[in-house]
């Protein structure tokens, strides 16, 4: 009985382009002007963020772009202790806390970093604020994330 | 007892284009939705369940059903995915029929698509056969002449091309049939697309002449031959006996006679069980038809089919699958298409939407095929690719994997009796 | 329900690190030893449906080689691209059409010869918001769903988590076909390095190379195949919305509705006391009392006592995941499969070390999608009930 197996790696790489589409094409163009941008359903006036093309409640369609409010509440967090390299989870040399916050007028929580402050001082309904990049380049990373107010 | 099952309405996000770089793929998904539910008397909530199918490896989204849940509509309803390669498309249609005849369901929403233009299709397609070249190539053979992925790689396994060129090759020394007949298919199809506003690929008047003169990728198969790749996506709703009434917006409605399947051996026209394989024989092709035929109810599909759409990945494929279909003689295709038997206003007129050939968006290509099929029945093909007799009976066909997957669904304008 | 559908037969392999055989031979061998077992040939099996998916195995069209392996060439085959408990719901409508009599179902899945499962579950997000962030994966939204039922229920703690996935390895150490790990103790997993916290690593089920097949039949034929069918009553799927933000991941709404939808299909009105055991599908030690809970099989926030006082446990009240579940190995893809086959062994009685007193109707549980983003719900019996 043959026990010894031969290991072939076979080396795919190929990238993609994956398009963002209309609605997350204006979420970007937001960020780029220090704007957190939600979309609003012509149907039944529900408020999402990520803005997007449909609601699946009422199937109506959610083309009216609301800029939503750079406060709101953190009500719930967890600490990232890892990142993805490779495949694989690596420790960070220095964890961070990650929340979702509620913002004022928006149905939908914003997941987002929540920074200057220990995991040990988070506090559920604690007040955050957003913090932007110097030069904004209409990237995800324009939204630095948030901090206690 | 049997359960009939209607397609009510068929929707397309709008025209098939090699790149849509202005839509992420659920804004896509969305709007062939929408599409299809504009033509029902439905609202999106009387949607019971969905079957979504697509190949994932072409846009890098493992679960795009999961993502486009809210696009779809299918927010608190059940969802499944299908994948099966070529045939996706169909066999997504086949899991959604199976949903309302196993009586669980009365309305359900079949999706296929795919968005190639965010992905390489042809790395994709390697993927089927890369880790055996690549396990293969440890061993000894070189496939590549040169270490390292690449063209050379593509060439040994194939791709699409190299490979369907064997059975090309092989379906024309059979027929006696020449390279001429397969431009002929070619022209055939592209100028058909011409008719059909949502086809990717269209030439009005196509001659076989125009195709002759592009190049030779791998013999018999010309550039002209090979289908291009497509961005779009296909809805097809379907809905159940009773309720047909109730939800179609008009009387057109195409029946499903009868739906059947069947897979065989992986071959590229290598040796196989001491025997070499001919991807040209497609034995099981005939198999999955009988069966088809057999449940719908037709004894001399000659006689009782008036029109056919193909799955033509390559233009040679037109000639093929009529004759693997039962619906002509072996080898009888070269003669026709010579005589025009295969035209829009012929005696068997042959994915008058363009085929395959003239748009492969590879997820939605066999449900498409449907889509067009049930176009034909209800009488409401668009642009000018509706056939002009009367269509009693559709056959719809698709084939995909490693040129061993056949689906077929045969469509009717009354339901088969119980 | 015209005819009543049954699982017949099923065979599996020992949940591995790295899977001597190759894919291939697993299906060949787990088709043959099953159709010799129910003393068939494959002539008698009307269809084959996959439950497998492209990502996982590393190639498209994963199906293609496997077609004669399992014994589908010139017959009728499908591929499902979602957990395998959707394959199982599929063959059950084709027999329903009335067109098959037989199906038989395959899973493998290989996590080793993944090039890394964590990027194959990492693309299962939207490439365009969540997986460019990186905010949002299976881990972090596993965090803040404990994080909100530790929250809305305080004497649950992170200790209460840890519980839970010792529970899940000691489980697995009694199924012979488990990874059957030794448990770790509680303290090592109570101070096991932290991922997103309140998850720790010991606390996500391990990966795994695992594979099984099943065979469903008619009721006619499951008569003649097999002194002990186990039925089908009733399942439903359901899909909740994709966006995170948008979901309450502690009341779980459209695990709530697979859960009521497949209790109604099978006549069952009062799950805590007509369901004898469960086998759930989790990827985390956290999510077991959850979605215990959003299934209505405990109450709400009783995820410390259930625990505490062993309710869940093989011979509790209320037995969930006796097999161990996920933490005695995840095949991804196919854990449910597992899940599936492992009820059926309950219920026939077959389950050895790990059996549960006298069950007569198990819960079978699969989830897709981040945070069980769609879950499917099966109801499984040993007969007599409708």
């Amino acid at each position: 009985m043959i026990h010894q197996t031969v290991e072939v790696v076979v080396p795919i790489s190929f990238m993609y382009k994956n398009r963002v589409g209309r609605y997350l094409q204006h979420y970007l163009n937001g960020l780029k002007e220090k704007k957190i941008l939600g979309s609003k359903c012509s149907g039944c006036g529900r408020v999402v963020v990520p803005p997007r093309s449909a609601c699946g409640r009422c199937y109506g369609v959610m083309d009216e772009l609301v800029e939503l409010p750079q406060e709101g509440k953190l009500v719930n967090w967890t600490v990232c202790y890892v990142k993805m390299e490779s495949g694989e989870f690596k420790r960070l040399e220095s964890p961070y806390v990650i929340g979702m916050i509620q913002l004022e007028g928006c149905d939908a929580l914003l997941s987002a970093k929540v920074l200057e402050v220990e995991p040990e001082n988070v506090k559920i309904g604690m007040k955050v604020k957003a913090i932007w990049k110097e030069e904004t380049t209409g990237d995800y990373t324009d939204l630095v994330g948030f901090v206690p107010l | 007892m049997r359960r009939n099952v209607a397609i009510i309405s068929v929707g397309y996000n709008g025209r098939f284009v090699s790149k849509r770089p202005d839509i992420s793929i659920v804004e896509m998904l969305e709007a062939a939705v929408r599409n299809a539910l504009s033509k029902t008397k439905l609202k999106p909530h009387e949607i019971d369940a969905f079957v979504v199918g697509n190949m994932h490896t072409f846009e890098g989204v493992n679960m795009g059903h999961l993502w486009a849940s809210e696009h779809i509509f299918a927010l608190n309803k059940p969802v499944m995915r299908i994948a099966t390669g070529g045939t996706t498309g169909m066999s997504v249609f086949h899991c959604a029929y199976y949903h309302v005849a196993s009586g669980l369901y009365d309305v359900v929403c079949a999706i296929g698509w795919e968005k190639h233009d965010e992905g390489d299709a042809q790395i994709g397609l390697g993927g089927i056969l890369l880790p055996e070249v690549f396990s293969l190539a440890h061993f000894g053979p070189d496939f590549s002449g040169r270490r390292g992925a690449g063209l050379g790689l593509m060439g040994g396994g194939g791709g699409s091309t190299g490979g369907a060129s064997f059975q090309a090759a092989s379906y024309l020394a059979k027929s006696g049939g020449g390279i001429e007949h397969i431009d002929m298919a070619a022209a055939l199809m592209r100028a058909n697309a011409a008719k059909n506003p949502y086809a990717h690929l269209q030439v009005p008047d196509c001659k076989p002449e125009d195709i002759a003169k592009t190049p030779i990728i791998s013999w018999p198969l010309r550039y002209g031959h090979t289908c291009p790749t497509s961005c779009g996506a296909c809805a097809v709703i379907i809905v159940a006996e009773e309720k047909v009434k109730k939800y179609a917006e008009t009387e057109k409605v195409a029946w499903v006679k009868g739906v059947a399947c069947g897979t065989s051996d992986v071959t590229v026209g290598n040796v196989h069980d001491g025997q070499i394989t001919d991807p040209a024989d497609q034995e099981m092709c005939k198999i999955v038809a009988m069966k088809a035929y057999k449940k719908a109810g037709i004894k001399n599909p000659r006689k009782e089919i008036q029109v056919a759409e193909v799955y033509d990945g390559f233009a040679h494929q037109v000639l093929l699958w009529p004759e693997r279909l039962l619906l002509v003689d072996d080898g009888a295709s070269p003669k026709l298409i010579e005589q025009g038997y295969y035209n829009i206003d012929g005696e068997l007129p042959v994915n008058p939407s363009g085929g395959v050939t003239s748009t492969n968006a590879i997820g939605a290509s066999a449900l498409v095929r449907v889509a067009e099929a049930a176009l034909q029945v209800m009488g409401i093909a668009e642009g000018g690719h509706q056939v002009p007799k009367k269509v009693k009976n559709a056959l719809a066909h698709g084939w995909g994997g490693l040129f061993q997957f056949n689906t077929v669904t045969i469509l009717g304008d009354t339901p088969v009796k119980k | 329900m015209k005819r009543r559908v049954a699982i017949v037969g099923y065979k599996l392999i020992k949940n591995t690190k790295a899977s001597v055989w190759t894919r291939e031979r697993i299906y060949y061998e787990l088709s043959r030893a099953l159709l010799e077992e129910l003393e068939i040939t494959r002539d008698k099996v009307d269809t084959f449906i996959f439950g497998s998916n492209d990502f996982a195995d590393g190639r498209t069209i994963s199906e293609c080689y496997l077609i004669q392996r399992i014994g589908a060439h010139m017959k009728d085959e499908s591929k499902v691209e979602q957990e395998a408990l959707n394959a199982c719901v599929y063959a059950w409508m084709r027999i329903q059409s009335g067109e098959y009599d037989t199906a038989m179902i395959g899973m493998v899945s290989l996590a080793s010869s993944q090039f890394k499962p964590l990027l194959v579950q990492n693309h299962v997000l939207d490439p365009v918001y969540e997986r460019p962030r990186g905010l949002i994966n299976y881990y972090s939204a596993a965090a803040f769903q404990a994080r909100a039922y530790m929250e809305r229920f305080k004497n649950f703690t992170e200790s209460h988590i840890a519980r839970y996935a010792e529970k899940g390895y000691r489980n697995a150490l009694k199924n012979q076909y488990s990874l059957q790990v030794i448990p770790p103790s509680l303290e090592k997993i109570e101070n096991s390095e932290p991922i997103y916290l309140p998850i720790r690593e010991l606390e996500v089920a391990p990966y795994a190379d695992g594979g099984g097949v099943v065979l469903l039949a008619s009721e006619e034929k499951a008569k003649k195949l097999t002194k002990k069918p186990v039925w089908i009553d009733g399942f439903a799927s359901i899909e909740d919305t994709y966006w995170i933000g948008e979901r309450d991941l502690v009341k779980l709404d459209g695990l709530r509705e697979a859960g009521k939808r497949a209790y109604k299909m099978a006549g069952i009105k009062n799950p805590e006391k007509e369901i004898s055991f469960a086998e759930i599908q989790t990827f985390f030690a956290s999510e077991e009392p959850i979605i215990a809970e959003a299934l209505g099989l405990f109450d709400e926030g009783s995820g410390a006592e259930v625990i505490e006082k062993g309710l869940s446990e093989i011979n509790g009240k209320l037995p969930v995941n006796p097999s161990g579940g996920s933490f005695g190995g995840n095949p991804m893809g196919g854990t449910s499969l597992l899940g599936l086959i492992n009820a059926v062994k309950q219920l026939r009685g077959e389950a050895d070390d790990f059996q549960v007193k006298n069950p007569k109707r198990a819960l079978v549980h699969a989830q897709d999608g981040v945070c069980a983003q769609q879950n499917t719900v099966m109801i499984l019996s040993t007969g007599g009930e409708k």
